[in-house]
């Protein structure tokens, strides 16, 4: 009897107490189906994402500004020959550019100056070169022997070994001749010292090596007759373009990159230049 | 590229580094002595446990010690022999800081020591100066007659896989 007494006690005690409880608990359930509802959770926190991304927008360089300007220059100085490495093939076209650029204006400041003039040798070559059809500072190269690629090598930088390479005759052991111009760049480097600089070119009669440095291997180009300036900057681009490709295969899956899947890659970049593409 | 191992050849001037490098190559000997100008590069392959190795070798020319010689020449380095000349000791009494002071340029890089020109020594000498050589694991051999050529570079060659 008391017992039963004591319950309908409690029932009034507590009966706010049990409303709030279930209110509180209706409104758990209520957050928690939101919550796990991404088409209700959306619209709610999308304001709020909002604000946020606009403020971070508008305060971005004060909030990150120095932080990420010291990490920068930090990576900079920490890796300075990946990043010269990563930035060659960008800069390196873009100085070509501009370069080409200049030297054309200047070539066509010459040739005004150069029609003004009279002589009996420009009237010549200038009939030549009209009834050829071709220009005329071409026509005076075309006296001397066309230029042709005759050997491609791609070298390790430190132990000189062969990573790839390309030959129209074969008439040396490729490797051997890898391993002496690495002697000889070495030689010159110890040689005359100061600073970054490198062996690029080597010259002998009829023919000249183009050496081009990259941080773990260079590419040496030999090349047989006069370089015009037409052939020479298609060898600059294909060289840029073939390194920036070595770069990221090599580089990226050094161990699988096989000396064929080189080669292959030479005679594609390389081969346009005798193809005349 | 993948079997291709770099070797270089170390050691005082006219130990015979270029007479060793031409018996292997090339099973030749000279007696005409002619001193090796920066270096020279020669290629051998050799089969070794069954794997074809190409051995680019640079036989630098000779310095009393190989601190004289650029770092360029020898960074990159898969092997090294080192020669000296069994009847000339200044060509061997500082060997031990030499391979010290190579191993520590070029950790972990596998380094043969020879001993050249054995054919001008009689047994006796032979033995005498073999006993005062302040080497141990070393190739007796003579570029000349061509006997342990072969083994010094093999051995090299082993190490190298």
């Amino acid at each position: 009897m008391d017992k039963q007494k004591f319950e309908v006690l409690k029932d009034i005690l507590f009966e706010d107490a049990r409303k709030r409880n279930e209110e509180l608990d209706n409104k758990v359930k209520a957050i928690d189906e939101i919550i796990s509802d991404r088409a209700k959770l959306e619209p709610r926190i999308a304001p709020i994402l909002e604000d946020q991304v606009h403020y971070l927008e508008k305060n971005f360089p004060t909030l990150f500004g120095a932080a990420i300007t010291a990490s920068i220059r930090k990576q900079i100085k920490d890796s300075q020959d990946e990043v010269v490495d990563a930035l060659y093939p960008i800069i390196g076209k873009m100085i070509k550019k501009y370069i080409s650029l200049e030297l054309a204006r200047l070539s066509e400041r010459i040739d005004r100056q150069l029609d003004r003039a009279f002589s009996w040798e420009g009237w010549i070559r200038r009939i030549k070169a009209w009834f050829g059809g071709v220009d005329e500072r071409d026509l005076i190269m075309t006296e001397l022997a066309q230029p042709e690629l005759e050997e491609v090598f791609v070298i390790q930088q430190e132990s000189g070994l062969l990573m790839g390479s390309y030959s129209k005759h074969q008439t040396l052991d490729q490797d051997m001749v890898a391993g002496m111009l690495t002697a000889i760049k070495t030689f010159v480097k110890e040689a005359f010292p100061g600073g970054y600089q490198e062996l690029e070119t080597i010259e002998y009669e009829n023919y000249k090596i183009i050496i081009n440095n990259l941080k773990s291997f260079y590419v040496a180009v030999v090349i047989s007759g006069n370089m015009n300036t037409d052939f020479k900057m298609k060898l600059d681009d294909i060289m840029t373009d073939f390194e920036q490709q070595v770069m990221e295969k090599y580089l990226g899956d050094k161990e699988n990159f096989s000396e064929d899947q080189l080669t292959e890659l030479i005679k594609a970049n390389f081969g346009k230049l005798n193809n005349g593409e | 590229m993948g079997n291709s191992k770099k070797v270089i050849l170390l050691g005082n001037f006219g130990v015979g580094k270029t007479s060793l490098v031409r018996q292997y190559v090339f099973r030749k000997f000279s007696d005409d002595y002619m001193t090796t100008i920066g270096v020279r590069i020669d290629k051998k392959m050799v089969a070794v446990n069954g794997q074809e190795v190409s051995m680019i070798i640079w036989d630098v020319a000779g310095e009393s010690t190989h601190q004289k010689i650029p770092n360029s020449y020898k960074l990159g380095a898969h092997g090294i022999i080192y020669v000296i000349d069994v009847l000339r000791p200044s060509t061997y009494l500082s060997i031990e800081k030499e391979i010290s002071s190579l191993e520590d340029l070029l950790p972990n890089v596998p380094i043969v020591k020879v001993a050249n020109k054995i054919d001008l020594l009689t047994e006796k000498e032979r033995i005498e100066i073999v006993n005062n050589l302040p080497l141990n694991d070393y190739v007796l051999c003579s570029a000349k007659n061509g006997s342990n050529v072969e083994d010094a570079f093999n051995k090299l060659a082993e190490s190298l896989i």
